[in-house]
């Protein structure tokens, strides 16, 4: 599934767009830093309660596509400004990591 | 300094745990330029942020140094925080001396340093209690094929 229709299928504040044209391969979540330095994938999204700037570090390392920040959980200007430097989208959704993973399990985003 | 090496050193700041990545994005950039292929870059990476979370969070700053050799990289931090009583226990999975309030913000999970061995060919620990620890990562850049 490309990036623009995963958060289209989704009901989010966009707070950066990305790069709508990517593939995305799958989705990893969880709030560990290293954890998610250790684990992700490139072109994986990212769901996490973290807000802070060394969020955007971690996806820039990993070449993760997208961020989404859950539980209605709003960035940090530090963290908006970089996702947008580094063209990372970052969207805030009300759910909760458990609810918004499973419905990016049932879009099947990774096909 | 020897012309067939490539050699940086960067400051890092211990202060300030949002400016945690501007060593390793300086290392990144530096690899990038000097044509490093890109899956070295990537371990190379994963190593130095790593290694410079390390640098903040425990060490409270120091410093941080690129070396770029024929056959190999070397990365190395240093800092003078109060060093590591058991290197074996800080190597294990989980174990993490970091304060609670570091832990809310994701870091201190206890992975830092198996990752940047997992991401090395070869890793060095010299640590000494309440002086500092130096780490020294080496990734090859030719295969030894």
């Amino acid at each position: 599934m490309k990036l623009c229709e995963v958060i289209d299928a989704l009901n989010s504040e966009v707070i950066c767009g990305g790069d709508g044209e990517r593939n995305i391969t799958g989705v990893i979540t969880g709030d560990l830093l290293s954890f998610i330095i250790g684990e992700a994938q490139e072109g994986e999204i990212w769901v996490t309660i973290q807000i802070h700037l060394n969020v955007a570090a971690v996806a820039v390392l990993k070449e993760i596509p997208m961020i989404i920040l859950s539980s209605g959980r709003e960035p940090s200007s530090e963290l908006a400004d970089k996702c947008q430097e580094e063209n990372i989208a970052l969207i805030v959704v009300k759910e909760s990591a458990y609810e918004v993973c499973a419905k990016l399990k049932e879009l099947r985003v990774e096909s | 300094m020897n012309a067939e090496v490539y050699e940086e050193e960067y400051s890092v700041d211990g202060k300030e745990f949002v400016s945690i990545g501007i060593a390793s994005t300086k290392i990144k950039a530096a690899l990038k330029m000097l044509g490093i292929p890109s899956d070295l870059i990537r371990r190379a990476s994963i190593v130095a942020y790593e290694a410079e979370m390390n640098v903040v969070i425990h060490g409270g700053g120091g410093l941080m140094k690129l070396e770029v050799h024929p056959d190999f990289i070397q990365i190395v931090a240093r800092d003078e925080g109060p060093g590591i009583p058991d290197i074996s226990k800080a190597m294990q999975e989980g174990f993490s001396t970091a304060t609670e309030k570091i832990r809310e913000m994701g870091f201190g999970a206890g992975m830092g340093l198996p990752n940047i061995k997992r991401n090395s060919d070869r890793m060095e620990i010299i640590s000494e209690v309440e002086k500092g620890t130096e780490i020294r990562v080496a990734i090859d850049l030719r295969n030894k094929d």
